[in-house]
Parts: C-alpha cells; sequence; structure tokens
C-alpha cells in the first residue's frame, strides 16, 4: 500500500481516501446502471420473455447489455421538457434532491475487513469507525430522499404527480417508524451503532437469527422505502399515471430511476451489514480485505437480485392496505421484537 | 345478475403473507431458471424476423396458381371463385384458347387475366373450396406487404410465382407453346 501511495505521489491516507470515493460513489452507481439491465432481463425470464436483446455494438449483441448504454445515450439526447406551469427551479432541483442522499448513502457501511499495512490500519469505509454518526447516517440520509420525491411532486403542477408524492410522504411517515424501531432492537442488542461494531457483534451469529422478525419487518420497510413494486405507490403507474414522475422526461427522468436504483443498492448494503454480518464469511474467523470484499458484494447483489425478483412475484398493494400494514403490523411486529430483545436483555441482567 | 362471490377461507399460514409471497417466489424463480437453461430458440417467444413461425396445415396464406407440368395454368376461367368470392376480390377475363393437347386438359379456355386484389381479399379459402380444376390454392405465405396500393394487386404471373422459389420451380412469365401432342390424332 505504501509503495503504490508513493509511485503516485500520494501520501497513504490520501491515496486510500481517493480509492474509497472512488469504491463509494462508482460502486453503487455501476450496480446500479447493471440492475437496469438485470431488471428487465430478469423480469423477462420470470415472465417467459425475452426482454431487450437487440442493442448491439458493432453488431454485437452481448446478451443485451448495450441496451444500458442506449438507454443512456437516448436519454441524454431527448428533447428536455419543462412543463410551462411548473415551478423550474424546483422542477430542475428535485432529480438532484433525490439523487444525492442515494449516493451519500453507502458513506459509513464498511465494504471490507479493515486491514494494515506499513503500520497504517486502513478501513473500509469512506468515514472511519468513531465518526458519531454511525448507522444513523444512512437511515437519516435515507429518509431525506423523499424530498427529492415530494419536490418532484409539488413542483411539477400536476395532479397526478401531486397525489403520487402525497403518498410517498405518508407512507414513508407510516414505515419509517417500524423500521427504526426495528433496527434500534439491533443497537441495544450489540450496544453501539457504529456499523463496525455492529458487524463486529456479529461474530459467530449473523443477526438475522436473533433478530429474525425485525429483519422481516426491516426488509418489507426497504421496499416502501426504496419505492419497489408491492408498495410503488409514489409512481402507482396503473392509476396515477406515472405520479410523482409524471412530468419528467430525458436525463431528469433518468437521473430519479438511477437515484432509485442506487436506493435499491445501498438498501441491500443496509440489510447486509444489519442482519447478514457485513463482509463476514461463514467459519472464517478473519476473511482479510480481499475475501471481506467479496463477499460482502455477493451478499449484496443477492439482495439486489431478491429486491427485482420480490418485484415480479408480489402485485401491488393498494393505498390503504400499505397503510393498515405499516401501522397496525410491521408497527405492533417490530415492537414486539423490540421488547422481546429488552427482556431477553434484562433477564441476562 | 346476482353473482355469489366465492369467499376463500385463508389459513394462519397464508394470512401471515411471508408463506404465501414465499410460495410465490419459488414458482417465479422456478421459471426464472427455465429459462436461463433454455435456448433462445426454444423459447416461447418466436423472434420474428430471425426465426419464422412454421404454420400449421390448413393455414390459409397467400394463394398459388397451379400449373401443369409443362408450364401452362391449370385455371379453366370457369369464374366459379369468382362468384364464390365473398369480398369481390378476383378479376378475371378468359380468353379462347384452341390449340388442344393433352398437358392443357384439353381445355380450350384459359384465363387472360387473373387478377386478386390482396387488399380486399379475406384468406376465406371460398376460392379453393370452389375451384373445380384445384386450380388455385391457399398457400403459407403470410408476410404480404407492399409501400403501395398497386403493388397488392397480384396478376396471373404473379399468382403463378408466388411458391416458385420454395417449390423449386421456375419462374414463368408467359403461356407455354403448345407442345405437339402424340395423342392429338388419336382425338
Amino acid at each position: 500500500m505504501d509503495t503504490l501511495s508513493a509511485l503516485l505521489h500520494l501520501s497513504p491516507e490520501t491515496f486510500w481516501m481517493i480509492v474509497k470515493i472512488l469504491v463509494v460513489f462508482a460502486g453503487p452507481l455501476t450496480i446500479a446502471a447493471l440492475l437496469t439491465w438485470v431488471e428487465r432481463r430478469g423480469s423477462a425470464m420470470i415472465q417467459d420473455r425475452i426482454g431487450p436483446n437487440r442493442a448491439a455494438i458493432f453488431g454485437f449483441r452481448l446478451i443485451g447489455l448495450p441496451q444500458i448504454a442506449a438507454d443512456g445515450i437516448k436519454a441524454f439526447l431527448k428533447e428536455d421538457l419543462v412543463p410551462a406551469e411548473a415551478n423550474k427551479v424546483l422542477f430542475w432541483l428535485a432529480p438532484l434532491l433525490a439523487f444525492i442522499p442515494a449516493v451519500l448513502g453507502m458513506a459509513v457501511i464498511p465494504f471490507g475487513q479493515s486491514f494494515e499495512s506499513g503500520g497504517h490500519t486502513y478501513h473500509m469505509s469512506l468515514l472511519d469507525p468513531g465518526n458519531g454518526m454511525g448507522m444513523l447516517f444512512p437511515m437519516a440520509i435515507g429518509a431525506m430522499a423523499v424530498y427529492g420525491v415530494l419536490v418532484a411532486a409539488w413542483s411539477s403542477n400536476n395532479k397526478w404527480s401531486i397525489l403520487g408524492g402525497m403518498r410517498a410522504s405518508a407512507q414513508m411517515v407510516s414505515d419509517e417508524l417500524s423500521m427504526s424501531l426495528a433496527v434500534i432492537a439491533i443497537f441495544m442488542t450489540a450496544g453501539a451503532y457504529d456499523p463496525h461494531d455492529l458487524i463486529q457483534a456479529q461474530y459467530g451469529l449473523w443477526n438475522v437469527v436473533p433478530h429474525f422478525l425485525g429483519f422481516l419487518v426491516f426488509f418489507t420497510c426497504m421496499f416502501a422505502e426504496t419505492n419497489r413494486l408491492p408498495f410503488d405507490f409514489a409512481e402507482g403507474e396503473s392509476e396515477i399515471v406515472a405520479g410523482f414522475l409524471t412530468e419528467y422526461g430525458s436525463m431528469k427522468f433518468a437521473l430519479i430511476y438511477l437515484s432509485e436504483y442506487i436506493h435499491l443498492v445501498v438498501a441491500s448494503a443496509l440489510i447486509v451489514t444489519l442482519y447478514f454480518g457485513g463482509w463476514r464469511v461463514p467459519f472464517v474467523a478473519n476473511p482479510g480485505p480481499w475475501l471481506s470484499v467479496a463477499s460482502f458484494l455477493a451478499k449484496t447483489l443477492f439482495f439486489c437480485w431478491v429486491f427485482v425478483w420480490v418485484r415480479w412475484t408480489v402485485p401491488r398493494f393498494r393505498y390503504d392496505q400499505l397503510m393498515k400494514m405499516g401501522w397496525k403490523v410491521l408497527l405492533p411486529l417490530s415492537l414486539i421484537n423490540f421488547l422481546f430483545h429488552a427482556f431477553l436483555m434484562f433477564r441476562r441482567g | 345478475m346476482a353473482v355469489i362471490v366465492k369467499q376463500v377461507k385463508l389459513s394462519w399460514l397464508d394470512r401471515t403473507y411471508f408463506w404465501p409471497v414465499f410460495k410465490g417466489m419459488v414458482i417465479t424463480f422456478g421459471h426464472f431458471l427455465r429459462n436461463l437453461f433454455t435456448s433462445t430458440p426454444k423459447r416461447y417467444t418466436v423472434q420474428y424476423p430471425d426465426m419464422k413461425r412454421v404454420m400449421p396445415e390448413g393455414y390459409r396464406g397467400l394463394h398459388e396458381l397451379k400449373r401443369h407440368a409443362d408450364g401452362s395454368i391449370k385455371c379453366v376461367a370457369c369464374f366459379m371463385c369468382a362468384e364464390a368470392c365473398p369480398a369481390r376480390c378476383i378479376t378475371i377475363r378468359a380468353e379462347e384458347f384452341s390449340d388442344l393437347n393433352l398437358t392443357q386438359g384439353f381445355e380450350e379456355k384459359r384465363p387472360r387475366v387473373f387478377k386478386i386484389d390482396m387488399l380486399r381479399c379475406i384468406y376465406c379459402g371460398y376460392c379453393e373450396e370452389a375451384c373445380p380444376k384445384d386450380a388455385i390454392w391457399l398457400r403459407k405465405d403470410y408476410e404480404l406487404s407492399a409501400y403501395d396500393r398497386l403493388s397488392m394487386q397480384y396478376g396471373k404471373w404473379d399468382l403463378m410465382n408466388t411458391y416458385a422459389e420454395e417449390d423449386g420451380k421456375a419462374r414463368i412469365t408467359t403461356d407455354p407453346k403448345p407442345a405437339v401432342c402424340s395423342q392429338k390424332a388419336s382425338l
């Protein structure tokens, strides 16, 4: 590591920071771009279709992968329409408000085991452990993402949009609470909220076993959080045209969509960190940097796939059904989970 | 009319919602795996310009006017098909044809003009059924398209050549000269 940074005339800290920024910023972006392809081809296979396979580079179709580039180029070249009665400043701001919180979410999540090299300890998360924010940061930032949706809805000056935006905000309130309670139970049992400490506490037994109920609640809430299909009320194609996205086109639309996929990646990373031992490898005490990164990536990708998989399995909920589920099912469940673990801790003394 | 909606009593396992979702996910993953290990030509989708559907027996597509072995038309211009046609898309002008010989079936009438308006035709196959000489067949070509209306008027020679490549026959554009037949003397 020292020789590598010396080659680039950088101090090891600076060099490592640049590497981390590249990984944390470009990683979710790349996975999100690939996910658009996985979503389309995967759904096609689930539904016995073929999926997009016509885009080609120099005549090579490469199982439809050029479709990603084709979609990007198309989004860039399309006419950028802003409705006449829209609030132009907010209309331009909304995609950024959706995109930035999505990208920020990965900042504290460790994507591998810390390692030592040349007397330095290198941590594999953008913000080192002990930064004081811990897992509260992605939770808070994830909640910020609803502003992108709301601002997009409000600025479009369209009734479909505003309906979608209202739904998104109401939905956010109704599932954020049970999600936070599920996470608090983990903080409580681990006695810490820094992701490094949480992963440390999952040595030997991943949180998914003792916190199975909490995992179910958290996982369900993540679908609502990422605006994905069983709960995609903000968009709701079948009832409110395209919801908050109705007036959006070209690259603005692509940016909002991309941030939704980045959200999905971050949500998977959160699930992995909180419930599936982060970078831990089963039956390996110290996996080392490479193996731990591979393990984290594999787990995250698996959960990304589960998000896609569930989307093409379960039909949409009705809006009132989600409300009912959020307040009458998920909240009591996560309260039970919370109280159960509190009781266990009390009994253990 | 009153409809009795069947109320399904859900078991507690079904009402947890997670178990049915899990069952559904098993089904969708089964489909996913099956398609993942099926090569593209064997999937349900026929990728049209690359792959073409083999039409079933009895399919009624583009017509062919059949010909005798020497290339002369089988049609005797009896107008039965034109009469049977519900879309009135067949136009026939008959001509006299005096050079009797065997292969042309001893007929003395044949179409000078035999035109089908493919834009009007409804591919009902009545012409095929009405034909006493089995001279018009509806076969399996369904790719009928053109850039203008005139191209969809199929004349006698178009119709006689519609399946020439497929059957390995020569394209013909004129009625053959009647061969001098040995049996002519005996008639």
